[in-house]
């Protein structure tokens, strides 16, 4: 013990001797487990704001999306999942999401079609998304009224031009005019105001999900862009656990709506939020990996600079090392001499490295505005690893230092 | 007669260097008893560092057999005779050997932490002790740099009793000291011979070894003549004798 203590005396003693020289080469260690932590930090934040968003959305949702041709070499765009289903083209309608909105495993469908258009309101002009829907998007999606009301069944069904807002939108074009009532232009059609919805912040990819407008689905299809076809459909599943089920019983309807004979491939995709959680999580993983790897290899090189200097440090106080061995030290209380001397340097390298990647951490969540969140995983695997750096480098010099005869030692100048 | 320290009989020790054999002793046959007082003389080259570092257990002899207070040692490992350096064998060096970066009782407590037995309590007053045997007390958190070369030489020869050896093997205590400052150290190991500590001192200066009682030449790797001192030099009556620096400028 009290040896323990002595050691770990004489090594900052060493250290603080040579302090640029000390620092210089913890530097490395320094950088390495800052990386480590820093891009730990901003992975799980990413990840975690991510799985929040995927998760406020609903993981009980089921997205169905026309079928993109899986079977085509090259074809269609990159796989979001690649174990989905292989698919053919097809195309979903109106008719697909009241053949599902009654489905036993579902509590509600709604239809959607998505395109951008331009919004006029008093001489300002812009181009905005716009959400055509059936009225159970709003139950759906979890949407809240601000002010006024959703539209309902009928405006659905008679193609009324009337609009629920987003909040970026009401900023945009009203300011602090009310917007309910109102009448604003949307492809030159004139549709009316009747609700404003609650914010709703950034989705998982970023984008702002409250400069938006929501009309109905048919308004959308027959008024604006001609269409008889829906983007897609989103069915609510009535308990999470029946996901799988539900996925069968959609298969099935649609399959049927869609006359598929048994044998072929479906026309549609579903797709499962779990899924796509999965698939960002991985997304994530794999960069942060990555990352974490080029931070490995810093560390590594840390690890060599401390091989480095302690093989100097070795060579200057080969006369220390004599002056101990005659006075009765053994070669296993020198060696762990030199070895408790690295791993001072290195865990304190570690430590500087904890510290600044919390202060960067912080900096960056602060002003930067990118979400991170340290945990403790890092920094122990970090703390550890550090230790096992100046172990393993540490292990040569203070095995060098460990054979000194001490009798030439005592004799260097 | 007293109990034997050490016993040595027909050692040699032979170096390659290359190819090349250097016989640096000879066969050298010696025994030092409890409580004597001895000094080792011989020109250089002589094998008198050789046969002082084989007592000293830093060096193991080629042939023959050392016997260090009934252990056998010419056949220890490296463990082992560290553990014997660090026990039994008390050195005091030229050149001081301390540790710059330690104050004067880390120096001291040195060989304590090498042996693992004593509380810290226990410790300290040992160390004090020491420091009392040779003189040297308020100067305990100095650095050795910080001190003369004569009061470093004490630190030195209170670190070699502080595990209360069987013998003080002293290589040249004085040769980097001026004569003054050397007759106080020479001073300090009568004190402790006086007390009954064996003491064996290695040295080119016959005025040094006149203070010893027995005196042994060695030359090409043998023991060429064992000598008894008749009247060995008094240190505490010549260093009285000697002009004093404050007197002179009185």
């Amino acid at each position: 013990m009290k040896r323990s203590l002595e050691n770990i005396k004489v090594a900052f003693q060493a250290l603080f001797l040579n302090k640029l020289r000390s620092f210089l080469t913890m530097l490395g260690i320094i950088i390495g487990v800052g990386a480590v932590i820093i891009i730990m930090a901003i992975g799980s934040g990413a990840q975690s704001s991510i799985v929040s968003n995927i998760q406020s959305m609903g993981t009980n949702l089921l997205t169905i999306e026309p079928g993109r041709d899986t079977t085509r070499p090259g074809g269609g765009p990159v796989e979001f999942n690649r174990n989905s289903t292989p698919t053919v083209r097809g195309d979903l309608y109106l008719s697909d999401y009241k053949a599902l909105k009654n489905a036993s495993t579902l509590t509600g469908a709604a239809a959607i079609v998505q395109r951008s258009s331009t919004v006029t309101y008093m001489g300002v002009s812009e181009s905005v998304s716009i959400l055509g829907a059936t009225d159970d998007i709003f139950k759906i999606r979890n949407y809240k009224i601000s002010s006024g009301n959703f539209f309902n069944e009928s405006n659905v069904s008679n193609s009324s031009n009337v609009a629920v807002i987003g909040q970026q939108i009401i900023d945009d074009f009203f300011g602090r005019i009310d917007p309910i009532g109102e009448t604003i232009k949307i492809d030159k059609q004139n549709f009316t105001i009747v609700g404003t919805l609650q914010s709703l912040g950034s989705n998982a990819m970023g984008q702002n999900q409250d400069a938006i407008i929501i009309i109905p689905v048919t308004t959308a299809q027959n008024k604006l862009y001609g269409l008889s076809t829906v983007n897609n459909i989103i069915a609510q599943v009535k308990d999470e656990s029946l996901i799988d089920q539900a996925t069968s019983e959609i298969t099935s309807i649609l399959r049927q709506q869609h006359h598929i004979l048994s044998g072929k491939l479906n026309d549609f995709e579903i797709r499962n939020p779990s899924q796509m959680l999965e698939t960002m999580s991985s997304v994530t993983n794999t960069l942060a990996l990555m990352l974490a790897g080029i931070a490995a290899i810093s560390l590594l090189v840390g690890g060599i600079g401390i091989m480095n200097i302690m093989l100097v440090s070795v060579t200057e106080r080969t006369r220390e090392i004599g002056i101990r061995k005659a006075i009765g030290a053994k070669n296993k209380d020198i060696l762990t001499q030199f070895l408790t001397e690295s791993i001072v340097l290195s865990i304190t390298g570690g430590i500087l490295g904890i510290i600044f990647a919390v202060v960067i951490s912080f900096i960056l969540s602060k002003f930067a505005g990118i979400n991170t969140a340290i945990t403790a995983t890092p920094i122990i695997l970090a703390l550890s690893f550090s230790t096992l750096i100046g172990l393993i480098f540490g292990i040569v010099p203070a095995m060098r230092a460990a054979r000194l005869n001490p009798i030439e030692s005592l004799r260097y100048e | 007669m007293d109990k034997k320290i050490i016993e040595v009989k027909d050692i040699t020790k032979i170096y390659k260097i290359g190819d090349v054999q250097v016989r640096a002793l000879r066969g050298i046959n010696l025994t030092i008893h409890q409580g004597e007082y001895i000094s080792i003389m011989g020109p250089s080259g002589s094998g008198k560092s050789t046969l002082m570092n084989i007592l000293g257990c830093l060096d193991t002899p080629t042939s023959g057999t050392y016997y260090l207070e009934e252990t056998n040692v010419e056949k220890l490992n490296d463990n082992k005779l560290a553990e014997i350096r660090n026990k039994k064998i008390g050195f005091v060096f030229q050149t001081f050997n301390l540790l710059s970066r330690s104050n004067i009782i880390n120096n001291v407590e040195l060989p304590l932490i090498y042996s693992s037995k004593n509380n810290t309590k226990d410790r300290r007053l040992r160390i004090m002790d020491s420091l009392r045997a040779v003189n040297l007390t308020g100067w305990e958190k100095h650095k050795p740099s910080e001190l003369s070369g004569g009061q470093r030489q004490r630190v030195a020869i209170a670190r070699a009793l502080i595990n209360d050896p069987a013998i003080i093997l002293a290589d040249e205590p004085t040769g980097n000291l001026d004569s003054v400052t050397g007759e106080e150290i020479m001073a300090i190991f009568q004190k402790l011979n006086q007390e009954g500590r064996t003491i064996l001192i290695v040295t080119h200066e016959l005025d040094i070894a006149m203070h010893t009682n027995k005196i042994i030449y060695v030359r090409d790797g043998l023991i060429f003549k064992e000598e008894k001192v008749e009247n060995p030099i008094d240190a505490f009556k010549k260093l009285a004798e000697m002009p004093r620096l404050e007197d002179r400028l009185n």
